[in-house]
């Protein structure tokens, strides 16, 4: 239950659906702080609690912050880096919004809607992985982007949040490039259909019951914010399928995977 | 007094006004002037050839310390007076030295007094204890928030601090080096703004190591010029961790070359040294001034900004060179047009 000992790790998104079990995952792996943050700070108090309860030896700070504005991004992120000394080993970009629903048509798509779904899923990633790699870059790190299969595929009325995740695909392996040559790892994660509001909110005909809940789907992000997965970066992994959707076996993953 | 090792004019029109990436450069293509003292000679070339002038085994030493948000604007009880509260110093008993401007007419005679309630907003408030011994215009206040609380309500109210030679309020994120990482900068550790990631990847492939240490810079003018020409020697809090301290050990055991990047660097470092210029890891205070009979210890090379003429930091230079010889290098940056202050040209001396 320690591997995520001493690590510290910022998680956007926290206060529902997956950030939240991730939230109290990596808790109970033993994380010794993390940094919560969604729009609401009355969102987190009752998940810092819970952690309280599960793991009272973990540091919780909650950051309420509106990632669709920059300068929220560099206030989150330095109020992380004051409240974790300057080092930050894991960062989960985690946070996304739907846009409106019923979700319209590309063609019918408000240009402002657009631009705040692309502000919150790509540009806010961006804006964090670019301000927090410094905390990263000398002793190494994980950074961890939340995907969807409709980050691969165009699917009717998924407009903008799709090309959002299309960014974040193309975003991931980029910084996995450029960061080739450091300790940090980044790697995305397609976690699967889940029962989430913003599932339901998306897809309000189907039946959610068919859908994993979010706390099942945990078991690859704390592989990837572990050391267990150092020198893995620029994957991309699907937390619902067999081998994580691999198509070949990483180092460390078949003993851990194999225990899913 | 003036300690500065000689005096010149500045003219107005090379002090940056812009950063680079807003003239039209990117933001390592800045130009520096290298003063290579083995060889005895200068040269202007621009930053990012600045690996031409280094080689492996080189050890660069960064401040790594995030500026923050440092102004505030709040109003005593009723209102009046209004300020700008300049955040300078974090003290070891949590208190903070601040530098107090009046918002209305001149800026010290609103009656500033101890005892004072400002209220900044978002249940920030201060209390102003007294007025600082050492630099009058500073004044110790207690602030009702500590901590990372406090640095949250610092970063949803503040703006940085910006000079007047700035031709626009440039956001915070003109005023943060690409490697920033903890906040606690009054203003940003300039010296270092030049580098980008590219940079520093293409160094480190060379063969060029690095390492991070953070010192807490004050502000640079108290907005009071007979203050300011005395450039009394803040207090200044800084951290030099275990990995960083065991890199600068090794470069020093093994002779290699330790480069300071600002002079808030070489301040801490030298503060930090022992006899033999080994450094310990620490997390102190420091008030050392540097000047022509400091012995460098530690550091051996020094890439900085064009100071001002009067300001302590060209002091800082004679532990490296004659002032004769800074003068001389000076004069040739005046005439060539270097730009001064944070968004400005930089100086490699080695």
């Amino acid at each position: 239950m320690n591997r995520l000992k001493d690590k510290q790790i910022l998680i956007t998104g926290a206060s529902r659906g997956l950030g939240r079990e991730l939230a109290l995952d990596f808790a109970r792996q033993g994380a010794s702080a993390i940094v919560l943050t969604s729009r609401r700070a009355e969102d987190l108090e009752e998940i810092k609690e819970e952690i309280a309860g599960i793991a009272p030896e973990t540091g919780v700070r909650i950051v309420a912050a509106d990632l669709s504005r920059p300068e929220e991004i560099e206030r989150l992120v330095a109020t992380a880096l004051s409240e974790f000394g300057g080092r930050l080993d894991v960062l989960v970009n985690n946070a996304s919004v739907l846009g409106p629903t019923p979700m319209p048509f590309l063609l019918d798509y408000p240009l402002e809607d657009f631009r705040e779904v692309l502000n919150v899923n790509l540009i806010a990633p961006f804006l964090l992985i670019k301000k927090a790699l410094p905390a990263m870059i000398e002793r190494g790190g994980s950074i961890i982007n939340v995907t969807s299969d409709a980050g691969r595929n165009g699917y009717p009325g998924w407009g903008a949040y799709g090309i959002s995740k299309f960014g974040i695909e193309g975003m991931s392996e980029t910084w996995a490039a450029e960061l080739e040559d450091s300790e940090v790892r980044v790697n995305r994660v397609d976690p699967g259909d889940m029962n989430t509001r913003m599932h339901r909110d998306a897809e309000p005909d189907e039946d959610p019951a068919e859908w994993s809940d979010p706390a099942d789907v945990t078991e690859v992000f704390i592989y990837l914010a572990s050391d267990e997965s150092k020198g893995v970066s620029g994957r991309r992994f699907q937390a619902q399928e067999e081998n994580w959707g691999l198509e070949e076996d990483l180092p460390s993953v078949e003993t851990v995977a194999g225990g899913k | 007094m003036s300690g500065a090792p000689f005096a010149f004019q500045l003219p107005e029109d090379l002090m940056a006004k812009e950063p680079p990436e807003r003239r039209g450069i990117g933001r390592d293509q800045v130009r520096l002037l290298v003063i290579d003292r083995k060889a005895k000679k200068r040269l202007h070339t621009r930053f990012d050839r600045v690996g031409d002038f280094l080689g492996e085994g080189d050890l660069i030493v960064f401040n790594s310390s995030r500026t923050l948000p440092a102004a505030l604007k709040g109003c005593a009880a009723e209102r009046a007076p209004c300020i700008e509260a300049r955040l300078a110093e974090h003290l070891p008993d949590d208190t903070w030295l601040v530098l107090l401007l009046c918002e209305k007419g001149d800026p010290f005679a609103c009656g500033l007094r101890a005892g004072m309630e400002i209220n900044f907003g978002e249940d920030l408030t201060g209390k102003v204890i007294e007025r600082d011994e050492r630099i009058p215009r500073l004044w110790r206040i207690g602030f009702s928030q500590s901590g990372t609380e406090l640095v949250d309500t610092i970063y949803r109210l503040g703006q940085p601090v910006r000079y007047e030679y700035v031709s626009a309020p440039w956001d915070l994120d003109y005023y943060q080096t690409v490697y920033a990482q903890e906040p606690g900068s009054a203003e940003m550790p300039s010296a270092g703004r030049a580098f980008t990631w590219k940079l520093l990847f293409e160094l480190r492939r060379r063969g060029v190591e690095t390492a991070y240490i953070v010192l807490h810079t004050g502000l640079s003018s108290y907005m009071d010029d007979d203050l300011d020409a005395l450039h009394p020697a803040g207090e200044e809090e800084y951290f030099i961790g275990p990995d960083a301290a065991s890199k600068i050990n090794r470069a020093r055991r093994e002779g290699r070359r330790v480069i300071a990047v600002g002079t808030t660097v070489v301040r801490a470092l030298e503060s930090a040294a022992d006899e033999n210029g080994l450094v310990a890891s620490a997390h102190a205070y420091t008030r050392l001034r540097i000047t022509e009979s400091h012995r460098l210890k530690t550091v051996s090379g020094l890439l900085t900004g064009m100071h001002e003429p009067e300001a302590s930091h060209l002091d800082l230079l004679t532990a490296f060179l004659p002032p004769e010889e800074i003068r001389g290098a000076y004069l040739e940056a005046v005439e060539r047009k270097y730009l001064w202050h944070e968004f400005g040209d930089l100086n490699l001396i080695i």
